[in-house]
């Protein structure tokens, strides 16, 4: 191939570019923002990566591990894949100067991490994702120079350019000129990030919002898994969003407790032993939501050098937003939307059901089944970027010169239409009502009353979504993504009704059992306006 | 507490004053009053640049009570004076309201070749330096508040000083070259004035890579 399509600039977008770049395929990426405010920089805890066997750690430990913190259903090609080529990815990051911290003999530093049998988690700091972003910005910028990189910002997603069953480009939505223009290219890959918008607040960026999922829904991708939302354990609440208390709180020691008559009951390591608080995310968010209490971390202990050296960034963050002096008191904790199992569904060459188009990063769904460990998503950004880019490399070129003029003029006149429109349902209103609904009905647990409580509102936004007034003060692009995001929450319920059992993330209320029928990944998709789910086993679906 | 945003319709067009009267909780940042405007169905939103909502992206740096800050990293309750005064940054071209146009950063990093190409750790450098300089969130703060930096202008300012420091620290390529474009788009211009420090969000001790530049 000779010219790639990158939509999203985060780690994995970037990697993609790079690798592409670098076997001479020319890159385009596409973003709103610089790679800065993406996502990715508030990635704090690590990357996972065995990078030493005489601990007792192996390849295979790192595999079951993701398997079983996973609830069992990621299949297994995909995640031996992941955990093999995990150390050549950490490699790979230091050889492009990723300031990763090390220990007395200069090696890279590890230490344990949720779900986890060895301590196994590299990190830069408490900013491992903000380091490996700098370190991949400045290649990024070397392959630029070399005219193999084109960057465009003030540009969004606006739909991809599907022809036969093949992908062929992007409308791109430009925000400074207001018009939408076709960029065709070999292969679209679609680095976007979660679907944050979905809910209110929650530990991750604004921009990540699933309306690229959403949309690729109602053009024919299949969607994967969306019921699985991963709650963080540790966030600490403040104005705007609650921010994440690094899963390395409780790596380095940090202690999880409630408080009855006067006494701290530390309920984890009562349930699960000395390793309690350092349980897979979904069970100590779950375990937390079952005491229905008032749950605090407590890291005071560990002494303010400690917390000083190996945590600041948590220290710095509870004193600027709460005016809490984690040396001296424990923070107050509750369980937050971080990151989504779910997404565009792919094979393992991170392509989807469309040809030549590819999904990476966390909008793709492939390696970590029912519930995420801790520093398996920076690998699994940097991992999914390397092996889009192999495959496109190895494909043929497959642009074959379309006319998409009737296409971009359709869909102008489709906004320009949509921008006439008024009256007092708006599209802010819409969105604000979409997050409250999508996190009533999917909260940590669910059953089939919330979840079709949510549908009767999703569902009459879709029947009057074409008389939903736009904000003309508003960028295009947070207009537009309405109808993306109603027919991907849309999905969400439906995905979160068909699984009837209770499994890593997804807690069924109304079916609290592990369903050995249910050990298969769900697929969604939506055809002549019609939504139907699946269940298939991981391995037979990813090839 | 009055609210004074300067606004601009798009990029090129006139700018103007409008206020607002915010009547909600004082130990907010400036972002949520700034939410707060726009959250009543407002049909005239206040454009403005956020992503993390926690200091750690650089999207919604602008001018408050004429100090350059991150929004989301000041609090109302700690400014001083009765009414809170929002401008975006004066050094970079408008698009909307408050989103200004900060390409020139990457352009200018792009154009003195900042990057490491091939790796090696040099370990008479601080490890520590660069890590912190690897936080920089190339907001353009440093930029706004220093009085050398003129937008067009050859002198790149101190995060391209930084940048230099970090990548002189940890790339095998030709540090002489390193040394060059950092005496032409940095050293020569820089009269020590160290606003940079003051506004930088991560505080990045630019003065310290300064110093250690300059002994090369």
């Amino acid at each position: 191939m000779t010219k790639v399509l990158i939509i999203g600039s985060g780690i994995s977008g970037l990697t993609c570019a790079i690798e592409c770049a670098s076997r001479g395929i020319n890159s385009v990426l596409v973003s709103p923002f610089p790679s800065e405010r993406a996502q990715s920089v508030l990635a704090a805890g690590g990357i996972n990566a065995v990078l030493r066997q005489d601990n007792g750690d192996s390849i295979e430990k790192h595999i079951e591990d993701t398997l079983k913190g996973g609830g069992n259903i990621a299949g297994v090609k995909a995640v031996t894949g992941l955990c093999t080529e995990a150390p050549s990815v950490v490699r790979w990051l230091e050889s492009l100067g990723t300031v990763f911290s090390r220990d007395e003999e200069g090696k890279i530093r590890q230490r344990p991490f949720g779900g986890q049998t060895y301590p196994r988690t590299c990190f830069a700091g408490t900013s491992t994702g903000k380091q490996i972003v700098t370190a991949l910005v400045m290649e990024a910028r070397r392959l630029e120079g070399q005219g193999l990189i084109e960057r465009r910002f003030w540009s969004d997603f606006h739909s991809a350019l599907i022809k036969d069953g093949k992908c062929c480009g992007a409308l791109i939505f430009n925000e400074a000129s207001g018009t939408l223009e076709a960029v065709t290219a070999d292969a679209v890959v679609i680095a976007a990030g979660g679907q944050n918008m979905m809910f209110g607040k929650t530990t991750g960026s604004t921009q990540c919002d699933g309306y690229t999922a959403g949309r690729l829904l109602m053009q024919g991708v299949k969607l994967k898994n969306l019921e699985f939302i991963q709650y963080h354990p540790t966030a600490i609440e403040t104005d705007r969003k609650n921010m994440l208390v690094s899963e390395a709180a409780r790596g380095e020691g940090g202690r999880l407790y409630y408080e009855e008559d006067g006494k701290r009951v530390y309920f984890m390591e009562d349930k699960f032993g000395e390793k309690g608080n350092l349980m897979p995310r979904d069970v100590v968010s779950r375990t937390m939501y079952e005491t229905g209490r008032d749950i605090f971390l407590d890291v005071s202990f560990l002494g303010r050098e400690k917390i000083l050296d190996r945590l600041p960034e948590v220290y710095d963050l509870c004193m600027k937003y709460r005016g809490i002096d984690i040396t001296r008191e424990s923070i107050p904790v509750k369980p937050t939307v971080h990151f989504f199992m779910g997404g565009i569904a792919v094979d393992l060459n991170h392509m989807t059901n469309i040809r030549d188009l590819y999904a990476v990063g966390e909008c793709a769904s492939i390696y970590h089944g029912a519930n995420r460990l801790g520093g398996n998503s920076l690998l699994a950004a940097v991992y999914s970027g390397r092996v889009a880019a192999r495959s496109i490399a190895s494909s043929a070129p497959g642009s074959d010169g379309s006319d998409w003029s009737g296409f971009v003029k359709s869909e102008q006149d489709r906004l320009a239409v949509r921008r006439e429109v008024t009256g007092d349902t708006t599209v802010s209103y819409v969105k604000t009502v979409l997050a409250d609904t999508i996190g009533s009905a999917l909260g940590i647990a669910r059953s089939a009353e919330s979840i079709a409580k949510g549908m009767e509102t999703v569902d009459h936004f879709l029947a009057i979504k074409d008389e939903i007034s736009f904000n003309k003060s508003e960028l295009e692009y947070f207009n537009y993504r309405i109808d993306g995001l109603l027919n991907l929450g849309k999905a969400m319920l439906i995905c979160a009704d068909s699984r009837r059992e209770s499994r890593g993330s997804h807690i069924r209320s109304d079916y609290p059992e592990t369903d050995d029928a249910f050990r298969k990944a769900t697929i969604v998709s939506l055809e002549d306006g019609e939504f139907r789910t699946e269940l298939v086993v991981e391995d037979d679906y990813a090839g | 507490m009055r609210v004074k945003i300067k606004r601009q319709q798009y990029p090129g067009a006139e700018p103007f004053w409008q206020e607002y009267t915010y009547e909600g909780d004082m130990n907010v940042s400036v972002a949520a009053v700034i939410d707060s405007i726009n959250s009543k169905d407002n049909p005239d939103v206040v454009s403005w640049e956020c992503s993390c909502l926690q200091a750690m992206c650089g999207g919604c740096a602008m001018v408050i009570n004429g100090v350059p800050r991150l929004a989301c990293d000041t609090f109302v309750n700690k400014l001083k004076g009765s009414e809170l005064v929002i401008e975006p940054l004066r050094k970079f071209p408008v698009i909307k309201d408050l989103v200004v146009d900060r390409g020139i950063i990457q352009e200018n990093l792009k154009k003195a070749s900042t990057y490491i190409g091939e790796y090696e750790h040099d370990d008479k450098y601080s490890q520590e330096l660069e890590y912190q300089i690897g936080r920089c969130l190339k907001c353009g703060l440093c930029l706004e508040a220093c009085p050398n930096y003129v937008k067009g202008d050859n002198f790149f300012g101190p995060l391209f000083a930084d940048d230099s420091y970090f990548i002189n620290a940890r790339s095998k390529g030709d540090k002489k070259a390193i040394k060059r474009n950092y005496d032409k788009h940095f050293a020569k211009g820089c009269s020590k004035a160290l606003a940079c420090e003051k506004v930088c969000p991560v505080n990045i001790p630019t003065l310290s890579a300064i110093a250690r530049m300059n002994r090369l």
